[in-house]
């Protein structure tokens, strides 16, 4: 049964974040995207724990808190740790990539080029996640 | 007969009577001298003819007399005891006694008896009645009768045996010693009061250059050669002028030292030699004492040449005892640490020059010293003015003769400016890295940065599209076509930027790689159109090197090859050949070959040939900065419109 997803997207880049829109309506799918600029917004957002979302995409490169900085925040909390983080980046660094996986995330997915490229990683991304089981705090 | 008659004859008778009485009486008185004459002269007879046979039977040495034959016929008693023969019973003749190698000499000399009638200084062996060997002196002579008729021989045998064989011992004492003296390796005259050579020795003629035996020299007058010799000194008239007033003083003279003009250096001693009061001459021995001369003036020299380099070498040298006391510190050290000598001996240099921070290291290098090991090692010091100073210091454990360690050298070196050196180096390095991390980040960041943009001028571009659907003309179509392709190489030049920018950072770890496989997947991924052939002349080898850049080597050098073929029958030849210390790998083209003037050019970032979709130029300055990582180089042959072959090595 594909599961309706509560997205928190933490990204900086507005067009980024319109092409997360935009490939979900195009794809027609259900899911809730909650939007948050810069990492201390997300923070903000998560603050209300009976409103988790259900797996996180989070961009390394953005300024106040990188993405590396969150994901250690986020993992050093008792709660929020459980919630998926895939990682949606630009940044083919291997060093980035090791970090982090070493930090912890559920998956690290690359920027490409092309908008089509783009629209098809996000589809699989996010059918993945809505057949997968998922823990409710 | 008148009265006158017979007195007449009576007084003449009376006188004759007187006369006769008077004859009568002078003849008793001379009949009676003459019996006390005689008497006496019996009694001397008798005495002397029992003195004459007291010597005879009494004398030490054997008396003998033997007839005209030769057979004994008296012995005495020396002479029976000297021989063992009872004459009385043993019938001894001479020739029984002769020993068999004397006889000549026995006969030759009983020869001289008879024809002179004696021979002395006979000395000879003879056998005893036990056959014993005995030397004997023989003084002889013959025994005449009244006829003058010879009768008998006499002699007297005296045993010489024990003198004859200490005179053997002394004769072989007395040649041995000759020979010790004739051997001597010193030069030796003997001159008697006259200065008259008694004796020398080969070593006395050969250091004076004397082409003359020893015995030869016998008797010359020493005064007179001294004269002539004089000549092969240095300083002829001192020479004689020193002889004269030794010979005058006659006292002990040792250690003189002769220089002779052939170089050679003489030692001599004078030595009066006396027994009792008696002068028995004058002893001079000559010894060459050249080679200790000149073995002590060759150590001096050396000692003065190492003096020297000590001295003035420019390392500091300090020696100390085992209580780390200085003992002896050279110019260079005062220099090095500002203190003179005179400061610093007797001092404790650990506590004078010691920092308090390496006063440790200087404990331990102590204890490596008084267990006989040698060591570098470096050490803050503080000098005179308190000046910090780096130095760098070779310590060995110095001995004595015995071997017993007796205190350490130290070689000291003022490595401060290299200290400094290094330390800044370090900082540099430090600071390298840094930025090299940095600049490796930034890189990151910078392409993250370019291509954002790009990403979303895409998906603008896209949606302009999607949201025009049917609404654009063709030629708009072909430009939106047109951005994207623009896209596309604009991020595949930031890739490859990037990718340069890593090669030389990322350090991933070298492995063993066999570049036979990885060519051969390589063949198979990329993209070759039917019309080229690819083929390897030889397997290629295994190389330690980084497999991901080796690859990227072979495939950005293939795809080169492909892209630039013009031919319709395309040919690409891989080749490998072994050099020693490297590879020699080949890949040959039938491209459109690549003109001269650009062979240099071709390997410099953003040096694109052809400007086209697909080549950045950046692809052979990645090329190239991998070689130069696997210590290899790279060049080209190439002819245009022929082909075109690069060679690269790559370190075994």
């Amino acid at each position: 049964m594909v599961k309706k997803l509560k997205i928190l997207l933490i990204e900086d880049d507005m067009i980024e974040v319109m092409k997360l829109n935009r490939t979900i309506s195009t794809l027609k799918l259900d899911h809730k995207i909650i939007e948050a600029n810069n990492g201390e917004e997300a923070l903000e957002i998560l603050e209300q724990k009976d409103n988790l979302p259900d797996i996180i995409l989070l961009d390394l490169n953005m300024p106040k808190i990188n993405g590396i900085e969150f994901l250690s925040i986020l993992k050093s909390d008792d709660v929020l740790k459980y919630i998926p983080t895939i990682i949606l980046t630009t940044s083919n660094n291997q060093k980035d990539l090791l970090e982090c996986y070493k930090i912890g995330v559920a998956g690290y997915v690359l920027k490409p080029l092309k908008y089509e490229d783009y629209v098809s990683k996000i589809e699989k991304l996010l059918a993945y996640w809505s057949i997968n089981e998922l823990i409710v705090v | 007969m008148s009265q006158n008659q017979a007195e007449i004859l009576q007084r003449a008778l009376k006188r004759e009577k007187a006369a006769r009485k008077a004859a009568e009486k002078i003849l008793e008185e001379k009949s009676r001298e003459l019996y006390l004459t005689s008497q006496k002269l019996e009694q001397l007879l008798d005495e002397k003819s029992s003195q004459l046979e007291g010597v005879f039977e009494n004398i030490v040495d054997a008396y003998v007399v033997m007839d005209i034959q030769g057979d004994f016929i008296k012995f005495n008693e020396a002479a029976t005891k000297l021989f063992g023969y009872d004459i009385s019973r043993d019938e001894v003749n001479v020739v029984d006694l002769v020993y068999k190698e004397d006889y000549v000499y026995a006969v030759s000399s009983f020869m001289e008896l008879q024809t002179k009638g004696y021979f002395k200084n006979y000395e000879a062996r003879v056998y005893t009645k036990s056959k014993e060997v005995k030397w004997v002196h023989i003084n002889a002579s013959m025994i005449f009768d009244k006829d003058k008729k010879p009768v008998a021989a006499q002699g007297i045998v005296r045993d010489i045996t024990h003198q004859k064989a200490s005179e053997e011992k002394l004769i072989e004492s007395e040649n041995r010693l000759a020979s010790l003296v004739v051997n001597l390796d010193s030069g030796i005259v003997l001159e008697d009061e006259n200065r008259n050579i008694v004796l020398t020795n080969n070593k006395f003629c050969e250091l004076f250059n004397i082409n003359a035996k020893p015995k030869d020299l016998v008797g010359l007058d020493c005064k007179a050669a001294s004269e002539q010799n004089k000549v092969l000194f240095k300083n002829p008239d001192a020479f004689l002028e020193r002889m004269r007033a030794i010979d005058t003083e006659k006292k002990v003279v040792l250690g003189d030292e002769l220089e002779m003009v052939d170089g050679k250096i003489l030692e001599r001693n004078y030595t009066p030699i006396k027994i009792g009061e008696k002068s028995k001459g004058y002893l001079w021995t000559f010894t060459d004492v050249t080679l200790k001369r000149t073995y002590r003036k060759s150590l001096e020299a050396q000692k003065q040449k190492y003096y020297n380099i000590i001295a003035n070498m420019n390392l500091g040298m300090m020696e100390l005892d085992n209580n780390d006391q200085i003992l002896m510190v050279n110019h260079s050290f005062e220099k090095m640490s500002g203190y003179t000598e005179a400061e610093v001996i007797g001092k404790n240099a650990r506590a004078l020059f010691a920092s308090e921070e390496d006063s440790e290291i200087l404990k331990v290098e102590r204890q490596k010293r008084k267990e006989g090991a040698s060591s570098s090692y470096e050490f803050k010091a503080i000098c005179k003015k308190g000046k910090t100073r780096h130095w760098l210091v070779s310590g060995a454990p110095n001995y004595n003769i015995d071997g017993e360690i007796i205190g350490s050298i130290g070689i000291h070196l003022d490595v401060t400016e290299t200290k400094n050196l290094e330390l800044q180096k370090e900082k540099l390095l430090e600071k390298l890295e840094k930025s090299n991390d940095e600049l490796q980040e930034y890189a990151h960041i910078v392409s993250h940065d370019l291509k954002s943009p790009l990403r979303s001028i895409h998906a603008l571009v896209s949606w302009l599209k999607e949201d025009n659907q049917g609404k654009l003309d063709a030629v708009s179509l072909q430009n939106f076509g047109l951005i994207e392709t623009t896209l596309e190489k604009m991020e595949q030049l930031i890739t490859d930027v990037l990718n340069y920018s890593s090669v030389g950072a990322d350090t991933s770890s070298k492995t063993e790689v066999d570049l036979n496989s990885l060519v051969n997947e390589l063949v198979s991924i990329l993209y070759i159109p039917d019309h080229i052939e690819i083929k390897s002349l030889h397997v290629l080898p295994n190389i330690h090197g980084d497999r991901t850049k080796l690859q990227q080597v072979f495939q950005n050098l293939i795809s080169n090859s492909v892209k630039f073929i013009d031919k319709k029958c395309g040919s690409i030849i891989i080749d490998v050949e072994d050099l020693k210390s490297h590879y020699k790998f080949s890949i040959k083209d039938n491209g459109i070959g690549i003109e001269k003037k650009y062979h240099d050019k071709i390997f410099k970032i953003f040096h694109s040939l052809k400007k086209s979709k697909d080549s950045s130029g950046i692809g052979l300055s990645i090329v190239k900065k991998i070689i130069n990582l696997h210590e290899g180089e790279i060049w080209l042959d190439s002819e245009p419109n022929v082909g075109t072959t690069f060679y690269f090595t790559l370190k075994k």
